[in-house]
């Protein structure tokens, strides 16, 4: 299972944090590369600020245009980048094929972004879970399967991980935000992300 | 490795609760994550192949597990009751932190910007002379 950050600005790949995490040095890594505090100070970082009025509608919205915009073949296409700035982690949870029920083997994973969601130091902040595929197969089929899976993660966050359910949406992107774009079908664009989206205001 | 990381997690759980029925110390807790995998490690097996169509969240294994518990191996069952629980005394301890560090706050962090868990950090910074009630809570919210 590989985890990584996406820890600059441009439309960079993501770099790979396994090297710097370690190896398996003690049980709980073993379990879970990527703990809760990692994902604390990425999403923390300030530099990279969500715009005011960010919403999961509006990325929605933007998901729709894209595939409006960009008709044919994925390797024409610019990947949506609306999110790219924003404070992120990519998270490879595993599951089942062609559905959106999550494997055993990623709890502790879905486990640290709730640890993270629970920290103090991210409690102001509101959060969008992303569902992503790679091109194999139909587009929209792929927008639909990523959303049920973003809609899977996030359920499992509020309700057996008792995140607030006014602070964390689940928006699938489909294909339209590939990560490897000139290898559409590399497994690495099958991912979830969690992205800060910006302030959490109580009653908003 | 000498203990797994399921003996550990289990040792854990078994000492917080004794501990708490002592009187002495509030449950330990364990981290979402570590729930997590917990879970997977009783229970993975048992859920691929008599739960395979539901979900984690939602009370949707719960209820599986509850419907096949004839056929779930007794392990899984106690380690999720432990995690339930664990889980549970957690976010107690998370919703108590507030109350139970005001006097720690008052007395050591005269200055503190509020917001951006600034409290948290001078109470963390300062563990050494802070009460033991303000650092229990803060342990098991898992803050420290």
């Amino acid at each position: 299972m590989s985890r990584s950050i996406r820890n600059t600005s441009s439309l960079s790949f993501a770099v790979a944090v396994v090297a710097l995490l370690g190896g398996a040095h003690s049980p709980a890594s073993a379990q879970t590369a990527l703990s809760g505090d990692q994902i604390v100070q990425t999403m923390g970082s300030a530099a990279r600020a969500a715009p005011p009025g960010l919403t999961a509608a509006l990325i929605r919205q933007a998901v729709q245009q894209h595939m409006i915009d960009n008709p044919g073949m994925p390797i024409t296409w610019k990947p949506l980048e609306l999110l790219n700035n924003l404070a992120q982690i990519d998270v490879q949870i595993q599951f089942a094929l062609n559905s959106a029920i999550i494997r055993p083997e990623s709890y502790s994973t879905i486990g640290s972004m709730a640890d993270a969601l629970h920290h103090p130091v991210l409690g102001g902040y509101k959060f969008v879970v992303t569902g992503n595929t790679d091109t194999t197969g139909n587009r929209k089929d792929n927008l639909a399967l990523s959303q049920a899976r973003a809609d899977a993660v996030v359920e499992a966050l509020t309700t057996t991980f008792s995140v607030d359910p006014a602070r964390v949406e689940a928006v699938g992107l489909g294909q339209e935000a590939l990560e490897d774009v000139k290898n559409p079908k590399n497994p690495i664009n099958r991912r979830v992300q969690l992205i800060n989206i910006g302030k959490y205001l109580p009653g908003k | 490795m000498i203990f797994s990381y399921r003996e550990l997690v289990r040792a854990g759980l078994a000492a917080g609760l004794l501990m708490s029925l002592a009187g002495t110390v509030s449950a330990q807790t364990i981290s979402y994550s570590e729930a997590g995998a917990l879970l997977a490690q009783s229970c993975g097996k048992d859920i691929v192949k008599f739960c395979p169509k539901v979900n984690l969240g939602g009370g949707a294994l719960r209820d599986c597990l509850t419907q096949r518990a004839d056929k779930i191996n007794p392990q899984c069952i106690a380690d999720y009751k432990a995690v339930v629980a664990s889980l549970d005394a957690r976010l107690a301890a998370q919703a108590a932190v507030t109350k139970a560090c005001r006097g720690d706050a008052t007395q050591f962090c005269q200055g503190t910007a509020p917001g951006n868990a600034h409290y948290l950090g001078c109470l963390n910074a300062a563990k050494k002379v802070v009460s033991k009630r303000c650092t229990t809570a803060i342990t098991n919210a898992g803050w420290n």
